[in-house]
């Protein structure tokens, strides 16, 4: 029971911090649906780097693959954004 | 007489879809960077007003299953003290860091879902799943190397010869066995169910199977043991 909550409330606390927000927000700033899910992805490693301190023993990769995944999709959907909303 | 070339216009909900994806001619880049920006402020201002109004005890306690643990809970020393300093739910229940804090408000989503369906609704029914609920919150605990203790506790911090004798061997003991503070304080602000101590022990055996070596030491204790290392010297 726990682990499915567990797993909910590690993609709900992404969503709501840097690879949800920020993932998205490059997202939007390129046409390119690679470079949009790569940005995201980046800002997935870096927020789990920084909130494990720089320590990188304390790195989970189960926290790890979340916040990447939860920042591809957010970039990707930034992406999207950018195509749909973008005239020029 | 009506234009041939105008598209059918649509509902309602496809009208404002269209009209949201439509360029804005009417406003300057400047008005909407700007409106957007106070948008944002107001929503995350919004936001965080409302996740900070869940830490309220009045919240916490507001669903009827909560009166037997807040009951408890007022005959200890993290309610009522000496020095006037209480800790409430939310100061041991809900991390402090952001992304452990809105992980903790997501799961606490069952306790919504506990409380309709009524799991814990009579005294009969809590004392049946006191143990299940206390062996989640050890957990927790044991693998966080109980954070949410330390945002108030600290070894560091502690003066050792001003504690009773007990207390100060014990938190010596615990420096050098590389304990944390739920290994000990189970019980410090609820009840503490029949059978709790082999619960515990079956917790914390699941909790280093699972560990690697290198997450059981915090830095804390590393911090302390340094300290400690540099005095002898």
């Amino acid at each position: 029971m726990l682990g499915i909550l567990d797993l909910l409330g590690t993609i709900g606390g992404n969503v709501l911090s840097l690879p949800g927000i920020l993932g998205l927000a490059l997202g939007m700033m390129t046409r390119n649906w690679i470079v949009a899910a790569i940005l995201g992805g980046l800002v997935g490693v870096f927020e789990t780097v920084v909130f494990a301190g720089f320590r990188f023993t304390d790195i989970g990769s189960f926290d790890l693959a979340i916040a990447v995944l939860v920042g591809v999709l957010a970039g990707s959907l930034g992406c999207a954004i950018r195509h749909k909303g973008a005239t020029a | 007489m009506s234009d041939p070339n105008e598209k059918p216009k649509g509902g309602l909900i496809r009208r404002l879809w269209d009209g949201f994806w439509s360029p804005v001619a009417a406003f300057s880049v400047g008005f909407i960077a700007i409106g957007g920006f106070l948008g944002g402020v107001l929503f995350w201002g919004a936001f965080n007003w409302s996740m900070e109004l869940t830490n309220t005890e009045e919240f916490c306690t507001g669903c009827h299953t909560m009166e037997t643990n807040l009951g408890e809970y007022r005959e200890t020393i993290h309610y009522n003290n000496h020095s006037g300093v209480r800790a409430i739910c939310s100061d041991c229940h809900v991390p402090h860091e952001w992304q452990h804090k809105v992980k903790a408000k997501i799961i606490a989503v069952k306790d919504v879902y506990h409380e309709i369906v009524g799991t814990i609704s009579t005294p009969e029914k809590y004392e049946e799943h006191r143990l299940a609920m206390a062996s989640l919150v050890w957990k927790k605990m044991k693998a966080s190397d109980s954070r949410e203790c330390r945002n108030c506790h600290n070894f560091e911090y502690m003066d050792f010869t001003i504690q009773e004798t007990r207390a100060a061997s014990e938190h010596q003991r615990a420096i050098d066995e590389n304990m944390t503070c739920i290994d000990c304080h189970q019980g410090i602000a609820h009840a503490l169910p029949p059978d709790y101590l082999e619960e515990y022990k079956r917790v914390t055996d699941e909790l280093q199977a699972n560990a690697s070596p290198e997450s059981q030491k915090t830095d804390d204790v590393a911090a302390v043991r340094s300290y400690l290392g540099n005095l002898s010297n």
